[in-house]
């Protein structure tokens, strides 16, 4: 089975993206990232398990799976476009602390 | 419900309808055969349409509902039992005793219509595959 | 069959909905057109509207057409009737995925829009 989109299951967020001071157990942004990853996981999981029915010929339409794909795409790169701007902030703080 | 398989109902329909048409024109071909093989005048041959459920070699499985709703086949091809027409020909090399010639019944005009309907079917099934095709290629084009 | 409204407006679903109806009309079109001399045979349909409207999904309800003809083998399919549904169906389908592209589209630009 192959996946057009790989589910992201471990993704690497610098310790200091955290705002300074929060606690290390987690603060709002914290659980905000995690409940992303979570879309992107679950949206990705429905799409691969679409695909799934859809080749072994269970009677899934063609354009609920390709709906499913496209969710799932959009999912992931909104996700991808907030981590950007995640890591640019990140460095500009970064820069500025210099 | 998948649409793929509906692709599969469209050629049964065609197959159908081609045999029915391949028949018609044996019988107008055939309609002053006096001598066969099998000995005596040829028969009339009919086609009999049955609907049948038509399986996708990709399906697993058959949809609840839609499983009496299908395709179509040539269930038989039944020969004409009935005596054949006696015509009056005592000079033609089938005559019988009495001179007379055993002809197949025929109809060319009710066939040649047949053939009309059996042509209309097929386009019909023909057209059903080409608007399925383009919905297929539609959902395919959802991920461009 | 779930229609998950993620990352697209709910018309999505409504418009996968119908996309799903159109199929399953459109499949019984098909073996009207290819039952179109079966002897007995009677034309099918969904009452799509009520399927639409309808708030559980599922497969649709088989129901027989209503108000044609009976030739004289049994059979009351119209090939005028059904080749209009065809025609309908494909266009509609046309329509409905053409939507669905332009909002598909609309979330990505969007998306896109903000990686500046």
């Amino acid at each position: 089975m192959s996946s057009p989109i790989s589910p992201i299951s471990a993704i690497q967020i610098p310790d200091m993206v955290r705002p300074a001071g929060a606690s290390a157990s987690g603060g709002t942004f914290q659980d905000a990232l995690s409940a992303a990853i979570q879309r992107v996981e679950g949206s990705s999981q429905e799409a691969s398990a679409s695909i799934d029915r859809f080749l072994s010929g269970e009677g899934e339409e063609l354009h609920t799976t390709v709906m499913a794909v496209q969710r799932a795409d959009l999912t992931f790169q909104l996700f991808l476009q907030a981590r950007n701007k995640v890591v640019s902030a990140y460095q500009e703080i970064m820069k500025m602390q210099m | 419900m998948s649409l793929f398989s509906v692709l599969s109902i469209g050629a049964s329909g065609m197959a159908a309808q081609r045999q029915r048409a391949e028949v018609l024109v044996e019988n107008m071909a055939n309609a002053e055969t006096t001598r066969t093989p099998e000995g005596g005048p040829y028969r009339r041959k009919d086609v009999v349409f049955e609907s049948s459920r038509v399986a996708s070699p990709f399906s697993s499985v058959f949809d609840a509902q839609v499983d009496a709703v299908g395709g179509v086949a040539v269930s038989d091809v039944v020969v004409d039992p009935s005596d054949p027409e006696r015509r009056y020909m005592p000079g033609h090399p089938d005559a019988d005793a009495n001179g007379y010639v055993a002809f197949p019944h025929s109809n060319p005009a009710e066939d040649m219509v047949d053939l009309m309907g059996a042509s209309r079917g097929y386009e019909a099934n023909v057209a059903a595959i080409g608007a399925v095709k383009d919905m297929i290629q539609r959902s395919i084009d959802l991920l461009r | 069959m779930q229609y998950p409204p993620a990352m697209l407006d709910p018309v999505a679903g409504q418009l996968e909905k119908y996309m799903d109806l159109l199929s399953a009309r459109q499949r019984l079109v098909a073996s009207n057109i290819a039952n179109a001399d079966t002897p007995g045979y009677h034309a099918l349909d969904i009452d799509f509207q009520g399927e639409f409207q309808n708030a559980v999904s599922g497969p649709p309800g088989i129901v027989e057409v209503s108000g044609l003809a009976v030739k004289n083998d049994g059979n009351n399919v119209s090939l005028d009737r059904e080749s209009r549904l065809l025609a309908e169906n494909a266009l509609r389908f046309q329509v409905a995925s053409a939507l669905l592209h332009s909002e598909i589209q609309n979330v990505q630009s969007a998306i896109k829009e903000g990686s500046s």
